[in-house]
């Protein structure tokens, strides 16, 4: 191609994007809701039925309009547009009630489907994305297991081929929102007498699968987020296996690099500003009357300095990213940063804030938000991945320190599992 | 810290290593740790020619910048001093250079300029109190007599005031902040050199005792350099940091190097949990302030209205993160680390002595409470 070509080429996207961009702005105007003011992620607890309903009725609505899965593929039931007109999109929604599903909209829109579409056959994903995107199924995650949770390799959820069938025993945990979800994406081991990362499987499973009991697990917080899953003799069709059988390693990694934030559309805010500082912080240090207590003023500087370092790392790694540079290592960084100082600013909170900040009136709405910050602050650190496992992938996947000896690589996972039993710390 | 350089720019950064391999090698360093001003003959020349000193400055005034952003530049420079742990004179230097830059009379700027710029002069920064330096006590007053001025006071921590030929004297007085460009052999000055942590820079106490100036020693208005002493602190601070970070890069690439070669229990020490987790965290903390390094200096090279701020996150998150840092290193280096010999010790004294320069880690974070009416 000619320079002259590609430039006018370049022009043309330019012009279609504007148009694009003005189209979704009067789309958007006669379709959805303004905000009154501008939304924050929904949690968990308010995640009614009718809560749940109208969001389903709004991504029906994105559909409808041609605006559900703008970089998913047009065979799909996408618009296989290049993701610069989803982050247009989603820049001209912002003050827009969008489709809001709570940690769902993640694990559904940016981790599960995604992977499928990496890696599902045409033929299962012609009948289920379109329902994705229509709002009528919503996809969890069932990963973890009680004996597996940073070492996800070692699942022992057993898939057992039956004709065109596989049958699932096993159980499942930390499943986030496996309760609100039509689907689930499950890790399985279909091979015992192989080693552990080559006898995995995936299977997509409805939720309302017979022998599929989903509890939700009470937490810390008083919510429940996160559910435990009972598989008893479930029954899933071959087609709706996710890759090749025992190739589910390879399946995980794509959905490892997924949950770490890849690919998700840049919604173009500008990280380079600091903004103000810590308003909940002030406003609690407010109310307990030590605002001028300078050692509460340390502190207040020093959360709102994280706050703003958290967010240009995470843009100097998108960056290095950008440059070709980034590694699962790199990725890591970003949730080892959250993993790190969530935990520290909660902490903050509570010293700032003192036993007032710790107890409220009983018809307080606002009081106990310190209190929450505080419980909900353990999650980031463990959920998603461990800061261990983080601390893990930046020393050797980006500073390329020697791995451990391992125990459990060079040897069928059945005898693995024995030899733990007997451990004597000898290879 | 940038991950994007222009081709000119790499050539800067290029030239700077390579002159500092040549003329003043860590090994020289060393050696000079006894000596009166630390650094080789003549280091101030080769340095001026490549537009150490001259980045601030502009051309009219015998300066130049290799980008058209003079501060972009002289930050590559100040991570390749660090690196190697180069003498000053160059971070007061510099904002002496672009306060007369942007302040100075016909007179300073036509004289005192293109020496700085040729490297044949020295000049430095005498604040005190006013850039969190030196607590109570340490600042200096202004009076106006018949004839101009009188200074009086004293300020501790000056870089490099026993070789300066200029001194760029900030005072509080009634009328507000002022500054004054004055001779360092005016009567009623004693630069008394300091002994101090960092064996590789130099310091001093600079007294004023009555000192008589004209109205010409002026540096911009009298009771009006609130502005440009705001400005000269986020240089300061921004040079100063990529130095801290420009060693905490060395530092970090020493250690993790050994931490893989380095074999104990019949393993390299890198691949126990114990050494690479502490090893991952550092180098979390080392990235966060690299991006830091590039937020400031391209805020203040802006002159973006959150500079201030932007710069003061900056200081306070490398000056606490950067000696977490070096503290980790020593834990991975074991007892070789604590040993003369080894460069490590002079990367913790440097890196923690630059933490307290230019207004330590509370005095910024204070600052931050302040800029947010707090």
């Amino acid at each position: 191609m000619s320079d002259e070509a590609r430039v006018s080429d370049s022009a043309d996207i330019a012009t279609t994007l504007d148009d694009y961009r003005l189209r979704a702005r009067t789309w958007l105007a006669e379709n959805m809701e303004r905000l009154e003011s501008p939304s924050s992620p929904q949690w968990s607890a308010d995640l009614t039925p009718d809560v749940m309903a109208a969001n389903r009725a709004r991504q029906r609505r994105l559909f409808d309009g041609g605006y559900a899965g703008i970089s998913w593929p047009e065979e799909y039931g996408g618009q296989g547009l290049p993701s610069a007109y989803e982050s247009a999109f989603l820049n001209e929604a912002e003050d827009y009630a969008m489709p809001d599903f709570g940690a769902l909209s993640a694990t559904t829109f940016h981790i599960c489907v995604p992977t499928m579409l990496a890696h599902g056959s045409p033929d299962f994903l012609h009948d289920f994305i379109p329902r994705v995107l229509a709002g009528e199924v919503l996809v969890c995650q069932f990963f973890s297991e009680p004996s597996s949770g940073s070492d996800l390799a070692g699942a022992r959820m057993r898939a057992t081929k039956d004709g065109d069938h596989w049958v699932l025993d096993g159980q499942k945990i930390w499943s986030t929102l496996a309760h609100l979800a039509d689907w689930g994406l499950c890790l399985a081991r279909t091979n015992w007498e192989v080693s552990k990362h080559r006898g995995l499987t995936w299977f997509a499973v409805p939720c309302t699968s017979p022998g599929l009991t989903i509890r939700p697990i009470r937490q810390i917080n008083d919510t429940a987020e996160f559910c435990e899953d009972f598989f008893d003799d479930v029954v899933v069709p071959d087609a709706n296996r996710i890759g090749a059988v025992d190739d589910g390693w390879s399946v995980t990694q794509t959905m490892l690099v997924l949950e770490r934030g890849a690919g998700r559309p840049e919604t173009g805010l500008a990280s380079s500003t600091p903004g103000p500082l810590a308003p909940d912080l002030v406003r609690l240090a407010r109310r307990v009357g030590r605002l001028e207590d300078p050692i509460v003023r340390q502190k207040l500087a020093r959360a709102h300095t994280n706050d703003f370092v958290g967010r240009i790392l995470t843009a100097r790694i998108g960056q290095m990213g950008r440059l070709g540079a980034l590694n699962p290592g790199l990725a890591a960084y970003v949730k080892l940063f959250r993993g790190t100082y969530s935990p520290i600013r909660a902490r903050l909170a509570v010293e700032i804030g003192g036993g007032g900040g710790m107890s409220w009136d009983a018809g307080d709405p606002e009081g106990p938000e310190t209190s929450l910050a505080y419980l909900n602050g353990r999650s980031s650190s463990i959920a998603g991945g461990t800061n261990e496992m983080q601390r893990n992938a930046v020393a050797e996947r980006a500073l390329g320190l020697p791995r451990e000896p391992s125990f459990d690589v060079d040897k069928p996972f059945s005898q693995v599992l024995r030899d733990a039993e007997n451990w004597t710390g000898k290879p | 810290m940038e991950l994007e350089l222009t081709s000119d720019q790499d050539l800067l950064r290029e030239s700077a290593a390579r002159f500092i391999d040549a003329v003043c090698p860590l090994a020289m360093v060393r050696g000079l740790v006894d000596s009166d001003s630390g650094r080789p003959a003549d280091y101030l020349r080769g340095a001026a020619e490549l537009g150490w000193f001259a980045m601030l400055v502009s051309e009219e005034h015998g300066g130049g910048t290799v980008s058209g952003q003079g501060l972009l530049d002289l930050a590559l420079i100040a991570e390749e001093r660090g690196r190697g742990l180069q003498p000053g004179p160059f971070v007061s230097m510099n904002v002496v250079a672009a306060a007369l830059e942007v302040s100075g009379s016909t007179e300073q700027r036509g004289t005192v300029l293109p020496a700085l710029c040729r490297g044949e002069l020295v000049a430095t920064w005498v604040a005190g109190a006013a850039i969190g330096q030196g607590g109570p006590g340490s600042s200096i007053v202004e009076t106006s007599t018949n004839h101009g001025f009188r200074l009086s006071g004293r300020a501790g921590l000056v870089q490099d005031g026993a070789a300066a030929d200029w001194l760029l004297v900030t005072t509080d007085g009634p009328e507000g902040f002022s500054q004054f460009l004055v001779d360092a052999t005016t009567p009623g000055i004693t630069v008394q050199p300091l002994r101090g942590h960092d064996i590789t820079q130099r310091l001093a106490a600079v007294s004023l005792d009555e000192v008589a100036v004209t109205a010409s020693a002026l540096v911009g208005e009298r009771g009006l350099a609130r502005h440009d002493i705001e400005r000269q602190l986020q240089l300061a601070c921004v040079l100063s940091t990529a130095e801290t970070v420009g060693a905490l890069d060395v530092l970090f690439d020493m250690t993790r190097a050994y931490a893989a070669d380095r074999t104990a229990f019949g393993r390299p020490i890198g691949s126990f949990q114990a050494v690479k987790h502490q090893l991952a965290d550092m180098s979390l903390s080392l990235e966060c302030a690299k991006a830091m390094v590039v937020a400031a200096t391209g805020a203040v090279q802006a002159e973006r209205g959150d500079a201030g701020e932007i710069v003061s996150m900056a200081k306070s998150w490398v000056g606490d993160t950067g000696i977490d840092i070096v503290q980790g290193c020593f834990q991975v280096f074991g007892g070789i680390g604590y040993t003369w010999e080894h460069d490590l010790h002079l990367y913790l004294r440097r890196i923690t002595m630059n933490s307290l320069l230019f207004g330590q880690a509370d005095w910024h974070r204070e600052r931050l409470c302040l800029i947010h009416g707090l």
